[in-house]
């Protein structure tokens, strides 16, 4: 390989010669992942565009499913040589290839593997079966993968951008539904907003340092003692508030929420997997391996981040009435636990981090996919109270979320429990107990309403269930609307100048609101059996497959992150 | 044949083994007869061990025969096993012979009870349990024994389980038990402690090293143990509500052998008692005491079996007294008599009842002595008996317990002489009452049947001695009131067999009374003057009238209110606050704590909420406030 | 610093690693057998109910090879096997056997069949089966785990089947107690966790081994203060589980809401994963902490005796009387625990297993009032004892051997829990030993309402079926213990006595260095001098 690829470099050399531009030796194969997804993604435009007849939406499925595979397959290879020959650098030192970046390129493959099964039959189910989705998730796949080997700022966050256009654009994808607008709209308001103050972030971080660089920068740092470090200091914590924006951490959360309510059900799988992935790669990388002389700075800031969001995100999801908000508050809190690793900033505590990100992929593409299943044709019927009596509508379906959600509350002989285990023992393992403690309380208050679900399912729909929470929630899905409504008029409003926002609630919003609480209230108790394509089965199937086996049996992918933080 | 010994219990076991899962098939009579047979045996075994124990001489006259170690943790060994010695004989003897007697008696009493067999599964547990408590050879199998009486007395309390005042005594009686059982349990610790040990030869041999202190405490748990078995003051209420289970349990359990048991344990730790003349001291003034309360509560009772259970606590009264001024020999003695003529009168009383088909009013009763000449002859033997005229048992054994208790303090001699006197009285009232004088039964009976009261038929009453079944048991219990004063006769050193034969058990700390001849002779005729006089008042009394309101005043016939204060102070109190604890401090405290955290975390949820309004310009001012936050901190931070 | 997987270096546990691992299957049957069950179609209630009776008797089989393979008189471990499971974090599927672990493995494996036959559910059975069985691998794995880790895992993992089994075969207010049960206990098994992870990392920072092996935890030196806060962290988990006073509240509900099968495992097996983690981690990881906090955990179990016992006097539902007549017992187990002498652990140990029997076969026979009267209410029966003799008699010896009569198992334990304490804590032995007039007012109330006095009249034509066949033979193995234990207890202490001695033994070298590890155990300063023969009056 590496013969073709120094042509290749050669060829680039003497291409580009007359330009003056000086490049910097290109090694392609370690690049393999991240061109196969972009190649791809042309190939599926092309494909698209040029073919006589409208593809089948399960092609560009079985296609991307391809893709994903091919650039594990390439990102395996690349571990191989990394542990082989060691971690090394290309591109001018703004690509790393580490054991860290593969284990996020592999992660960012299995997404891309899982989340087209559950894809395709939803997309034809809301009309929306081009190859859109499918271009989208592979360029943002990309993206992430960037974020995950940047050895660059500049790097991080042109990874950051090409991982989040193409989530805002996924987010707004189903046109009939003025709520995934809405989100759509949201999410890259806020998108935008986030990625300015993070771009101000660098520019302080190279004002202070001289580099883009994360190697020079440290190396800088090791070197050198700054007399004041406070533009440093101002520039990392503007990036730790884009990189918070993006894995949703409190109080960079609160589009969150809003999101993944609004977008395609099969999107907010994907975006919560993607983008917390792509997040949290850059934001370990970025400050535990190249600001470790300033942890004494951040660790306290993300410790009181970690404890708010966790607690944020348990407390808030109880009290949810619709199953989609409830699963991001929950998402929110699992940010939190991430969070509990880099708090740590210990290689423990990356590791940690890894297994969690990892874990959780699976756990949140899983769920979300059967939320979708149970949403219908028009992917309206979230409610919570929707769910009960599953059990008997599809036993196999209900059995399978039960596990995911179990998991996620971090029940034993799960992957769940293992995740959260790993990151408590690194906070433990730098003194901070307080934090552990937290973590583990807010796990047992998010126990709750994952088993609330999980009762709903696995309880008959005659009899209703008398506890205050089953209360609070009927009280809730009244109210939970009409709080919405305000924000579903947003998308036309925002152009105008000047907020004065509120009055301008158009009817249509209002409308499909109440339509939507209708529907729910009128077919709560409705027994048809929900049929669930093969492509979803088999997805969850691999989703749980994974979550029990590696629950039971740990110790692979336990040692591949280890080995991960290892080669780091 | 010492070595026969392990049968003694184990017969009546093996009884209740056979009849616990059969004895419903086997039924009437054969079960009563398995029953009652296994008893004999175990009574026929008795004396032949006995006659073997007597043959040794007196220094060896103490054997131990181990079965299996019960349970052996760090330096807690207890042993199953058994203690053969004159005492652990004596108590066997007398236990199993009444016994039998009384499951005869009972084959005819219970004949038509349709829960017969239950009944004898019973009484063969009670003996055997009986027969441990006595022969057992350390503390725990004791309690062991001592427990199993008392479930037993539970369940033949409430033997008529339908009806409420059965169940309810029942239930009462095992609790005033339980009350008495901790302080023994407590005992037994305490003494464990002290001595490493709950053998009995043991621990006595190792009380030199144990304080005055320690001993007084372990006698007097000890003796709370017998307070509650032996129902003396304050735990006497439940023996008689006991009452309420049929009279041959009565005669058996609350006269002659389990409510004897608590003077049974003071007499086997009399080394105890010997080194803590405190605690001494303490049992002998609430014997007494319990002594006179009894029977002048007796004085005013109008059932007729009520009138011989507070006699027979104010007889255990006595015994306690006797325990109390050391004088061992005198409370065995006592206890043995007692046995005699109270399981007789209760017997009798039983066969009375029978005749007047349950009514148990003895101011519907009269003039029965000529129609149930066998009951009406033996129960005045028993009155003549426990009245304490010569020459009949209980004089001699009453004598006995009031020199020691005189050469305690004369103090102790005066009420327990003033009991001696009612004891004669209230007994004649009630021999007066039921077997002489007109017959008040015939036209009396229908309006004197409360309805509920026992299966009352409307036709009249015959009144008639029962089968040979039941008046052979009266007749040899007769025999034995009337001669059994002659086992401890006082007047020569040859005389007092008892004495000497428990020599070898209490010989070493039994107080030694010195009197002159002439002493004994005045305590003899001062005794006998007592009980002529209250059995000439009674006659006088009770002879002609029927009732003498003055003379049986509300405040007797309640007992002194002992129960009824009980039951106000401790029993609706404590339901009270039980009451209280489990709504109040359960309900709301406690598991409210568990909730209002639940609820709080709820509230917080739905407070938090409100934050997502949904406006993209509160999200963008929540990023903010972030930022603004963060990078204050930061400045902070550099500043310093 | 990067913690490197380090190997699992185990004190001198090699043997057996090639004999039958006869405790890995004890734990794997019933997976096993679960996972059977799932194969099996729906509807064919039999073929699930065999799948589950032939799994736990499986289990059942293995525990008795077990105990005759079990050598009495060896305090320590045996039949150990240790295999690394994740060793970046330093899990390792360690089990081993002692005298105090043996009897609650037994338990388990009688009442799980005994539960299974006892349940009356009709409805999916298939699932019910699973769980169950899923719940019996749980509670085992946990008796058995030499490694915390993996002790906390089953220690987790029991919740799951429960709360099913309460959620989906429950009573009315099922929900309520399912999820109270669930998040009360999840959240202190928390501090436990926490607890855990720091001992490792002390110990780590030690000998540079992460392990959780008990056996080398042991030996971590804590200062002072770790040593209670860890002691504490880890008895938060067990007094709810337990549960200790004031920490039931979520019990009653439990109890109350769940099916016959739930309570049964529920106070007889499950609840003694706390006393059973108290003996083996509090005792065994915290000697010091052991000797400062026993006090307080003494003062909190007496009041559980005495509260439970006055609480349990004015219930209305026979199992919330239950439920708290266990929260009673089990407060003379902790109070055993902590006297921290010979006698009372033995007795405490024992206890768990009596409390066991007796309190699964109570709610056996509430159970079956329940089937016959549709109603827990003590206010709605009466006067049963006419129409079932034999049932009032076989409630009655149950009755008895929970009041602790001699002669039935509860009084051995009983009885030497409080003789124990007496010799160390008298003062709180004394209050104990109130305790047991009260088990006897609320026991005998409760039957006098139950079984004596005259039927109601609509009870007396509707009437009420004697015992069946078939119950009885359910019932029958639990009688026959409760009388084998009662008479006969020598065998089974004298395999649980020799690791008793070797905890009090570590506590006391722990408390008194000064104390030569040799010669018998329990005479030593802890008995606070008042103790054998010897010079006693010296302490008063």
């Amino acid at each position: 390989m590496i013969p073709t690829s120094t042509v290749l470099g050669a060829a680039g050399a003497h291409l580009l010669a007359a330009t003056g531009i000086a490049i910097p030796h290109i090694n392609y194969t370690t690049l393999l992942p991240e061109l196969i997804l972009l190649g791809g993604m042309l190939l599926l435009l092309g494909v698209s565009a040029l073919s006589p007849v409208r593809l089948p939406t399960e092609a560009y499925a079985s296609a991307t499913i391809g893709l994903g595979t091919a650039s594990l397959i390439s990102s395996l290879i690349l571990w191989r040589d990394v542990t082989d020959r060691g971690p090394f650098s290309t591109i001018a030192h703004s690509i790393e290839v580490d054991g860290f970046a593969i284990f996020f390129l592999v992660v960012v493959s299995c997404i891309l593997i899982v989340s087209p099964m559950f894809a395709a039959g939803y997309l034809r189910r809301s009309g929306i079966d081009g190859c859109e989705y499918y271009v989208l998730a592979l360029i943002s796949g990309a993206g992430a993968m960037f974020m995950a080997s940047a050895g660059d700022l500049i790097l991080v966050f042109l990874g950051l951008e090409i991982l989040s256009i193409p989530l805002y654009v996924m987010a707004g994808l189903d046109h009939r539904r003025e709520a995934s607008g809405e989100a759509a709209m949201k999410y890259f308001v806020l998108g935008a907003f986030s990625s300015a103050i993070f771009v101000y972030g660098i520019a302080l971080t190279y004002g202070a340092t001289g580099s883009t660089n994360l190697a020079t920068i440290g190396a800088f740092l090791a070197h050198n003692v700054l007399t004041s470090n406070g533009v440093l200091l101002g520039g990392l914590g503007l990036m730790l508030v884009g990189f918070g924006f993006k894995v949703a951490a409190v109080p960079f959360h609160m589009w969150t929420p809003d999101v993944y309510q609004g977008s395609p059900t099969a999107a907010t799988g994907f975006m919560a997997a993607m983008a917390k992935v792509g997040g949290f790669a850059a934001l370990l990388r970025v400050f535990v391996s190249t600001f470790p002389s300033l942890a004494s700075s951040w660790q306290p800031i993300v410790w009181v981040m970690a404890i708010v969001t966790l607690v944020f995100g348990a407390v808030v999801a109880i009290v949810q009435s619709d199953a989609k908000r409830m699963l991001a508050y929950s998402s929110v809190n699992h940010a939190g636990f991430v969070l509990l690793g880099l708090q740590a900033a210990s290689a423990r505590g990356i590791e940690g981090s890894l297994y969690y990100i990892f874990v959780y992929s699976f756990l949140v593409l899983g769920s979300f996919a059967v939320v979708a299943a149970v949403g219908g044709a028009d992917d309206d019927r979230h409610g919570i109270e929707l769910f009960r009596g599953l059990g008997r509508r599809n036993p196999v379906l209900a059995t399978m979320f039960a596990v995911l959600l179990l998991a996620q509350a971090g029940a034993p002989f799960t992957t769940g429990f293992f995740a959260k285990l790993y990151v408590v023992e690194a906070a433990v393992d730098a003194h901070s107990y307080a934090l552990a403690v937290v973590a583990m309380g807010s796990a047992a208050i998010a126990a709750f309403f994952y088993l609330r679900l999980v009762f709903l399912m696995f309880s008959d729909s005659g009899l209703p269930i008398v506890t205050q929470q089953n209360l609070s929630t009927a009280q809730a899905t009244v109210s939970e609307p009409l709080v919405e409504l305000p924000g579903s008029s947003l998308s036309p409003a925002y152009a105008s100048p000047g907020g004065g926002v509120a009055t301008l609630v158009t009817p249509s919003a209002t409308a499909i609101a109440e339509e939507i609480l209708d529907t729910q209230i009128t077919e709560a108790n409705e027994e048809a059996p929900i049929a669930v394509s093969p492509w979803v089965i088999s997805g969850l199937m691999l989703c749980v497959g994974a979550t029990v086996v590696f629950g039971i049996w740990p110790q692979p992918i336990v040692e591949f992150a280890h080995q991960a933080t290892l080669l780091f | 044949m010492i070595h026969a010994a392990f049968l003694i219990p184990l017969l009546p076991l093996a009884g209740f083994a056979l009849l616990a899962p059969l004895g419903r098939r086997i039924g009437n009579p054969i079960a009563g007869w398995i029953a009652t047979f296994a008893v004999g045996g175990s009574f026929i075994v008795t004396i032949l061990v006995f006659i073997g124990l007597f043959q040794q001489s007196p220094a060896h006259s103490q054997f131990t025969q181990s079965w299996f170690t019960w349970f052996d943790v760090g330096h807690l060994n207890v042993n199953a096993g058994l203690l053969i010695d004159p005492l652990s004989m004596t108590m066997a003897t007398f236990i199993t012979g009444i016994s039998t007697l009384i499951h005869l008696y009972s084959i005819g009493y219970m004949e038509h009870d349709k829960d017969f067999s239950r009944f004898f599964i019973y009484l063969n547990l009670f003996v055997f349990s009986m027969l441990m408590l006595v022969l057992a050879d350390n503390f725990v199998l004791s309690f062991l024994g001592w427990e199993g009486v008392g479930v037993c007395s539970y369940f033949l309390i409430a033997f008529w389980f339908d009806r409420d005042d059965a169940a309810s005594a029942g239930k009462k009686a095992m609790i005033f038990n339980r009350i008495g059982d901790a302080g023994f349990l407590i005992g037994i610790f305490l003494i464990f402690q002290r001595t490493g040990s709950v053998q009995y030869t043991t621990v006595f041999s190792r009380l030199g090293h144990v304080g005055t202190a320690s001993l007084v405490g372990i006698a007097l748990m000890l003796f709370l143990g017998a307070v509650g078995k032996s129902a003396q003051i304050p735990l006497f209420p439940w023996l008689a509500d006991a009452m309420a289970g049929p009279t041959p349990v009565s005669a058996l359990i609350h006269a002659a052998t389990m409510v004897t048991a608590g003077v049974y344990l003071m007499c086997r730790i009399n080394p105890i008692l010997h080194l803590a003349p405190d605690a001494a001291h303490v049992i002998a003034w609430i014997g007494v005491a319990t002594a006179f309360i009894g029977a002048t509560s007796a004085c005013a009772q109008t059932d007729i079996k009520k009138v011989l259970a507070y006699s027979t606590v104010s007889q255990l009264g006595y015994m306690f007294l006797a325990v109390g001024s050391g004088a061992y020999v005198a409370a065995i003695f006592l206890m043995l008599t007692h046995a005699f003529y109270k399981a007789l009168l209760f017997l009798g009383a039983g066969s009375v009842i029978h005749a007047m088909e349950e009514d148990q009013d003895i101011k519907n009763m009269g003039g029965l002595a000529k129609l149930m000449p066998i009951t009406g002859l033996t129960f005045l033997v028993g009155w003549l008996s426990i009245a304490g005229v010569p020459p009949f048992s209980g004089f001699w054994s009453k004598g006995d317990v009031l020199e020691n208790a005189w050469a305690l303090t004369p103090a102790l001699w005066a009420i327990g002489a003033a009991t001696a006197f009612l004891t004669a009285y209230y007994m004649g009232r009630e021999y007066f009452l039921v077997f002489l004088g007109e017959r008040r039964w015939v036209e009396a009976h229908p309006e004197a049947t409360e309805p509920g009261s026992a299966q009352y038929t409307s036709r009249g009453v015959h009144p008639h001695d029962a089968s040979w079944k039941m008046s052979l048991p009266l007749v040899v219990l007769a025999v034995l009131a009337l001669f059994g004063g002659f086992v401890n006769l006082p007047f020569h050193p040859n005389l007092v067999f008892l004495e000497r034969w428990l020599n070898p058990v209490v010989g070493a700390t039994v107080r030694q009374t010195h009197f002159s001849v002439g002493q004994l002779w005045a305590f003899s005729l001062a005794d006998a003057g007592l009980a002529l006089a209250g059995v000439g008042v009674a006659a006088a009394v009770w002879r002609r009238a029927t009732d003498r309101p003055a003379l049986e005043p509300r405040f007797l016939f309640m007992a002194w209110f002992i129960d009824w204060t009980e039951d106000h102070l401790v029993a609706r109190t404590g339901s009270a606050f039980s009451s209280f604890t489990s709504s109040v401090i359960e309900a709301r405290v406690v598991d409210g704590a568990v909730n209002g955290v639940a609820s709080l975390v709820r509230g917080t949820g739905d407070r938090l909420r409100k934050v997502q309004t949904g406006y993209v310009r509160t999200y963008a001012m929540g990023l903010v406030a972030g930022v603004v936050m963060l990078v204050a901190y930061l400045l902070v931070r550099v500043g310093s | 610093m990067i913690a490197a997987a380090s190997p699992i270096v185990l004190t001198g546990v090699t043997e057996s690693q090639r004999a039958f691992p006869y405790l890995t299957t004890m734990i794997l049957v019933p997976v096993a057998f679960a996972f059977a069950t799932m194969l099996v179609p729906k509807g064919q209630r039999w073929a699930h109910r065999a799948m589950g009776l032939a799994g736990s008797f499986g289990v059942l089989g293995i525990a008795a090879a077990v105990l005759d393979q079990f050598q009495a008189g060896d305090g320590g471990y045996q039949m150990v096997s240790s295999h690394a499971l994740a060793a970046p974090i330093g899990l390792s599927w360690s089990l081993g056997v002692d005298g105090i672990s043996l009897f609650l493995v037994l338990m388990t494996a009688v009442l799980v069949p005994i539960a299974l036959l006892g349940a009356t559910e009709r409805t999916n059975t298939k699932a019910f089966t699973v769980w169950v069985l899923l719940l019996e691998a749980g509670c085992i794995g946990s008796f058995l785990s030499l490694d915390l880790l993996l002790f906390f895992l089953f220690f987790e993992t029991t919740l799951v089947p429960v709360y099913f089994i309460i959620a989906a075969w429950g009573h009315e207010r099922r929900g309520y107690a399912a999820t109270k049960f669930f998040i009360y206990t999840f959240a202190a098994s928390a501090f436990m966790l926490v607890g855990i992870l720091s001992l490792v990392f002390i110990h780590q920072n030690q000998t540079g081994v992460t392990t959780f092996d008990i056996r080398l935890l042991a030996q971590t030196h804590l200062s002072g203060t770790a040593d209670v806060v860890l002691f504490l962290a880890f008895t938060a988990a067990f007094a709810v589980k337990a549960p200790i006073f004031p920490f039931h509240t979520w019990s009653p509900d439990a109890y109350g809401e769940s099916p016959a099968a739930g309570s049964i495992l529920l106070a007889g097996v499950m609840a003694k994963l706390g006393t059973y983690g108290i003996v083996r981690f509090d005792l065994g990881l915290f000697p010091h902490a052991v000797v400062v906090l026993a006090p307080l955990l003494l003062t909190l179990g007496v009041i559980g005796i005495i509260y439970g016992g006055i609480v349990a006097a004015v219930q209305k539902d026979l199992k919330r009387l239950v439920a708290y007549s266990s929260l009673a017992h089990l407060g003379f187990i902790v109070v055993g625990a902590f006297a921290l002498t010979n006698e009372a652990l033995s007795g405490a140990v024992l206890q768990m297993v009596n409390h066991g029997l007796y309190t699964a076969a109570l709610f056996l026979l509430i159970a079956m009032i329940y089937r016959r009267r549709g109603t827990f209410a003590i206010s709605r029966l009466r006067g049963l004892q006419g129409s079932a003799p034999v049932m009032a008699a076989v409630f009655t010896v149950v009755m008895l051997a929970s009041i602790g009569v001699p002669g039935l198992n509860g009084f051995i334990g009983e009885f030497l829990i409080l003789a124990g304490t007496f010799l160390t804590h008298r003062w709180w032995a004394v209050v104990a030993t109130a305790g047991i007039i009260l088990a006897a007012v609320y026991l005998l109330w409760a039957y006098q309402q139950v079984f004596h006095g005259k039927p109601n009249l609509e009870d007396e034509e509707e009437g009420f079926a004697e015992i069946t066949v078939r119950e009885g033979l359910v019932l029958a193995p639990l009688i026959v213990l409760i009388v084998f234990l009662g008479v006969y207890p020598k065998p089974v202490l004298d395999r649980i006595t020799p690791s008793v001695d070797q905890i009090v033994l570590h506590i006391e070298h722990a408390a008194h260095p000064s104390i030569p590890i040799e010669g018998q155990p329990g005479t030593a300063a802890l008995r606070g001098g008042a103790t054998v023969v010897v010079h006693t009056e010296g302490t008063k």
